[in-house]
């Protein structure tokens, strides 16, 4: 609509800004950076609604990401299926919810989704370690790493469970006020 | 002449060779011979500690000629050129008679440290006197008494004198009194925050100060043009604008004593704070186009002229910028080769930090700049390089030199007020330069907000900007340039001055008063202490880490792109080449901020304990009693406490009988939780070592003993967390939570008690740092953990003698200097003494204190430690006196128990623990151990979960109890 040529039709547009936080505009921009992701394989053509996914390989092989500790979760938890490849879908909805606009509790809920590596809705042990390993680079040994881990459960393990829940997330990350306030990209 | 440097001294000279009478003494700049006119030629006699300042006045361009180079600050080589040039001074008053003389007084010889010394006596004392009362200094900043205090004793000097003396030397400021506190300001400044707001704080310091210093210069000419300035004040609008350049500056000195006591929220003070520092680099650019316009006068300026002065803007402070930063690499990477002379790390510091001010200053570059970024730049390497003891030690005096400076500062202003020679007071002048600056910084502020908060993420919202109006503070860097003008040249100068004086006093003290009453009702935010947790740690990395890399798949470059990318860069080359390698390791901020919380947490711990053995009466002499308390409870505290000890008793209660197991528990109690007897320490009193002090190694082995506790509920409680899947456990957290805090107080009274001895042993491990490598991964551990299991079961009785004949031992003072064997307990558990996991946490630097020789004694006791120490398999390969044989047998037991024990046990550690410690103590253990390996996988079950039941009930019993 906003460019030459027509990417989407009406009501897919109209669909897309219903369900994201983007207008018209941001929306286009965003498509064209995903199409720019894998020019060969997305369409500029999606009026068909053509199921095309950017795997993993791609996104996780880009240059600037290849140090990032964090691209292949990010990848996972924002891709429908789980394995990192994304839709054009998945690719609006990450950013929808590192817009401005999204309310804190969204962002809460991906962030502590981000840091549950296994999916089983809370984070344990075992993923405070994967986020700690990460985080330092393998710097620590193990024995360190767990001593933090059990530290930050400690502090932030309300109902004293053992494992974060997460209304144990988001009340730790609602007392320090300006975590999410931050938690945004502007496109 | 204006190096006069008088006060308030008066000396009644006692010898009858002076004319005896009220001398007031007086520091000329015949202290400086060579500095006395400016451009005079180096009529130099022993200046070469003043190269640096000799620099300065070949430089025509130099705007602060430093007329009178006082050293006011305890700078040593200051003082020490100060010395020597008096010395060096002809025709001191009071000829000495040739003859030997009995008594000599030589005032002239030491009046300038002298006097030096005593204005910084009087200034803290002022600020002593000051705080005796909390109500008025909550009242009123400090700021503000000082230079009350200034004007009070500049009236005396006046009264007195009938000439008013001591006043603030723009040399002596810019040179000697301003650095400390810029260094101060940029060392400590919190980067992560001045980095997030670095586009406002540019936009402020930038935009803002060329904004306020045009309109209000060109404001005032339209005052003058219109009448409202009397035409006595002769100045063209040159002279107004080179007066807004150097009033319009926001004062770093005046912000940072102002709000400092306010406490507003963090990015508020950042922002006005970080423009107060910034905006330095536009007035020196300002004042000196000003100036030398003003010198050629309006007809000669040409358009090129104001070209340059652009351009100049750019090179004085991106050139301030880049001399800091060269010097803060070259700070870095000296403090990389410190390792064996710590003692000169803090004056390395400080002397590159001054040489990069002086540097930038010879060069007519921003040196406020120059200083702020060379203390941002490299805190983070020097920090990591230095030992802890240096960096406390920079830390105080840094403190200490910026409020001393900042004190005389305010003082001497306030004397220097009272100098009604250099007055001329124009009421419209006056009033109109107050209402102007303070309009147009409001209006500044509103306009630049409005700007800044399209982009910004996080808006600065009305009261935000009503508070940074209103702190736009002025000080005494307005009140030293204005002293510099030339009065040939600025006809209007005594105007200036006294308007300078008025609207610095105005917003120093009328505004200084009137902030924090108005920050209140406008109910700003103020900024909270909230501890600093690991979580925060943890998310601000992730998030950090999170929205580079949806920057990055977006492709667009922003804030968080480059922050990560400037990560990397440090991380790869930059952190490398000036980090040692030991500092590179350790330094992870996710482990500095646990390390930090551990050891805030022991030291709560130890006065907590202190607290229940008070209010409890609970001594340890009291035994007989404890022992009449039902026998349970004894063990359910050991076993609360989590450490090393109470995991054993599961064991023995299971074999033991009572006696037996009251005497065990105590005897492992007093293992684990006593603080080791004191030795004698060898006194040292070498110049280049700081020995250990008692009071340290105290606080080291509390902080060891917290991390074993730590360490072992931790174990205990991964195992747990390994069954949770199955069978939650909710008081499993509860225990661990209270235990520390509270259970553990409880026990930490036999600690209490016996405490603050000193070990050996335990700081023995801290010097392991250079000789280990990496010590423990994780499969390993991993394995040790299961392995341990194994020896649950049988081993007690031994470990239980063996236990109470060296520990008996150990618990005697033994006075050798080299350290006493570990005690038992830290054999029996090779992982608490530290060997794998306290060595690296328990700051590495301790072990370079140590004296050369004594640290070769150490490293052989060390290292015998560790081979009797170390862990199963992680070190195996170390240990020389243990057939190799037995090694091969364990290890793939080790693999076999993990893989199938699914169930790992409460009870591991002491286990463990007998691993290591039958292995190294007693080789005739191994054999049995062997045997009894096979069978082991089953028992531990049926042995252990009674244990495990009994320490539930004990957590509920005990809770229940302090309930």
């Amino acid at each position: 609509m906003g460019s030459k040529q027509t990417v989407f039709t009406h009501e897919q547009l109209e669909e897309y800004q219903d369900c994201t936080f983007f207008t018209r505009k941001e929306i286009m921009r965003l498509f064209y950076r995903y199409q720019d992701l894998a020019p060969q394989l997305v369409p500029l053509d999606y009026t068909s609604c053509p199921a095309v996914k950017v795997p993993y390989q791609l996104i996780g092989s880009m240059p600037e990401l290849k140090d990032n500790p964090f691209r292949q979760r990010i990848a996972q938890v924002f891709s429908e299926d789980g394995d990192g490849h994304m839709t054009l879908d998945n690719f609006l909805d990450m950013f929808s919810v590192m817009s401005e606009m999204a309310p804190r509790d969204l962002k809460a809920y991906y962030a502590f989704k981000i840091y549950d590596f296994n999916n089983d809705d809370y984070i344990c042990a075992w993923d405070l370690e994967q986020t700690v390993t990460r985080l330092t680079r393998g710097e620590l040994s193990a024995e360190e790493v767990s001593l933090v881990c059990e530290k930050v459960l400690d502090e932030a393990d309300g109902d004293h469970d053992g494992r974060l829940s997460l209304e144990d997330f988001q009340n730790m990350i609602l007392r320090a006020p300006d975590f999410l306030s931050t938690f945004h990209i502007r496109i | 002449m204006l190096g006069r440097w008088s006060g308030s001294f008066f000396w009644l000279v006692p010898s009858p060779s002076f004319r005896p009478q009220f001398l007031q003494f007086e520091i000329s700049v015949e202290a400086f011979p060579s500095l006395r006119e400016n451009g005079g030629g180096g009529g130099g006699s022993g200046d070469a500690g003043l190269v640096v300042l000799r620099c300065r006045e070949d430089g025509e361009t130099a705007c602060r000629m430093p007329r009178a180079a006082l050293p006011l600050l305890v700078l040593p080589l200051a003082g020490v050129v100060a010395a020597e040039e008096t010395t060096q001074e002809p025709g001191a008053p009071g000829e000495h008679p040739p003859g030997l003389a009995l008594f000599r007084w030589q005032w002239h010889e030491v009046e300038a440290p002298y006097l030096v010394a005593l204005w910084i006596l009087v200034a803290s004392l002022a600020k002593i006197v000051f705080h005796l009362s909390r109500k008025v200094t909550s009242l009123v900043p400090e700021s503000c008494l000082l230079i009350l205090l200034g004007l009070v004793l500049g009236g005396i000097v006046l009264a007195v004198a009938k000439k008013a003396e001591y006043q603030l030397e723009p040399g002596t400021f810019f040179l000697f009194l301003l650095p400390p506190i810029v260094l101060d300001s940029g060392y400590f400044m919190p980067s992560r925050l001045f980095f997030d707001n670095l586009g406002a704080i540019l936009t402020y310091a930038v935009v803002g100060t060329l904004w306020n210093a045009f309109t209000t210069g060109a404001a005032l000419w339209g005052l003058r043009q219109a009448g409202f300035v009397a035409s006595r004040v002769q100045a063209g609008l040159l002279d107004f604008l080179l007066f807004g350049s150097l009033i319009s500056a926001v004062d770093p000195v005046a912000v940072l004593a102002v709000f400092e006591e306010v406490h507003v929220n963090e990015t508020l003070f950042i922002i006005v704070f970080g423009e107060s520092l910034l905006n330095d680099a536009v007035t020196v650019v300002l004042y000196k186009v000003c100036n030398s316009f003003v010198e050629m006068g309006s007809a000669n300026v040409q358009a090129a002229d104001y070209l340059k002065g652009v351009a100049s803007l750019f090179v004085v402070s991106l050139g301030g910028a880049a001399v800091g930063l060269v010097f803060a690499f070259l700070l870095a990477l000296t403090t990389r080769f410190t390792k064996r002379v710590r003692i000169i790390e803090p004056l390395l510091v400080f002397l590159l930090a001054y040489a990069a001010y002086l540097t930038a200053e010879m060069a007519s570059l921003s040196a406020i700049l120059a200083v702020t970024m060379c203390g941002l730049g490299c805190k983070k390497y020097v920090e990591a390089n230095i030992s802890h003891k240096s960096r406390t030690a920079v830390k105080y005096t840094m403190k200490t030199l910026a409020s001393c400076a900042e004190t005389v500062i305010f003082m001497l202003l306030g004397i220097s007020a009272v100098d009604s020679s250099k007055w001329a007071w124009d009421s419209g002048l006056v009033l109109g330069t107050l209402i102007f600056i303070l309009f147009f910084r409001a209006l500044g502020v509103v306009l630049q907000t409005w700007v800044l908060n399209q982009f910004r993420l996080v808006p600065l919202d009305k009261i935000d900007q009503v508070v940074m109006s209103y702190g736009g503070l002025r000080g005494a860097v307005a009140f030293a340039l204005v002293i510099l003008l030339d009065r040939t040249k600025v006809p209007a100068k005594d105007y200036f001055v006294a308007t300078t004086i008025v609207v610095v006093f105005f917003t120093v003290i009328v505004q200084g008063l009137t902030i924090k009453p108005l920050v209140k009702w406008l109910k700003v935010k103020r900024s909270e202490h909230h501890k600093p947790t690991l979580n925060q740690e943890l998310h601000e990395h992730t998030f950090d880490h999170i929205l580079a890399a949806v920057e990055d798949v977006v492709g667009h470059h922003g804030y968080h792109y480059w922050r990560d990318r400037w990560e990397q860069f440090d991380k790869k080359y930059l952190s490398q080449l000036l980090m040692r390698r030991s500092a590179y390791r350790i330094r992870d901020q996710i482990w500095d901020v646990y390390y930090r919380l551990n050891i805030r947490d022991a030291i709560s711990f130890v006065d907590q304990g202190g607290h229940v053995l008070s209010s409890t009466g609970l001594t340890l002499p009291s035994m007989p009693s404890r022992n009449s308390v039902a026998e349970t409870s004894v063990t359910n505290l050991l076993r609360e406490s989590g450490s090393g000890a109470c995991l054993d008793l599961q064991v023995i209660d299971t074999v033991r009988s009572g006696r037996d197991r009251e005497d065990a528990a105590m005897h492992h109690l007093l293992c684990g939780g006593l603080y080791k007897p004191r030795r004698r320490y060898k006194a040292s009193c070498s110049r280049h070592f700081i020995s250990e002090d008692a009071q340290e190694r105290q606080d080291k082995e509390v902080f060891q003993q917290n991390m074993k506790r730590r360490l072992e509920s931790f174990k205990s409680t991964k195992h747990n967390i390994c069954f949770t899947k199955s069978k939650p456990r909710p008081h499993k957290a509860g225990r661990k939570k209270d235990g520390v805090a509270n259970a553990e107080a409880i026990n930490g009274k036999p600690p209490r008690d016996l405490g603050f001895q000193d070990t050996a042993a335990v700081i023995l491990n801290v010097e392991s740092e250079e000789e280990e490598e990496e010590e423990s991964d994780s499969s390993e551990t991993e394995k040790e953990d299961d392995e341990g299991i194994i020896f649950v079961a049988r081993a007690t009785s031994e470990v239980l003698q063996e236990g109470k004949v060296s520990g008996s031992l150990e618990l005697c003072p033994s006075p050798r200097v080299i350290p006493p064997s570990p005690t038992c307990a830290e054999k029996e558990l090779p992982w608490k003494s530290g060997q794998g996991d306290l060595a690296v946490y328990v700051s590495s630097e301790t072990t370079k204190i140590v004296p050369v020789d004594m640290q070769m004694g150490w490293n052989q006791s060390i290292s015998s430690l560790e081979s009797l120490a170390s862990p199963p398999c992680t070190q195996a390969t170390t240990l020389t006196r243990l057939p190799p044989r037995q090694q091969d047998a364990e290890e793939p037991q080790a693999l076999l128990d993990l893989s199938s024990d699914p169930h790992p046990s409460f009870a591991f550690p002491p286990s463990l623990a007998k691993a290591g410690r039958s292995r190294s103590e007693s080789s005739a253990d191994i054999p049995q151990q062997q045997e009894l390996q096979p069978l082991m996988g089953h028992k531990d079950h049926t042995h252990l979960s009674p244990g495990t039941a009994t320490s539930h009930w004990c957590i509920h019993f005990n809770r229940g109890a302090r309930l």
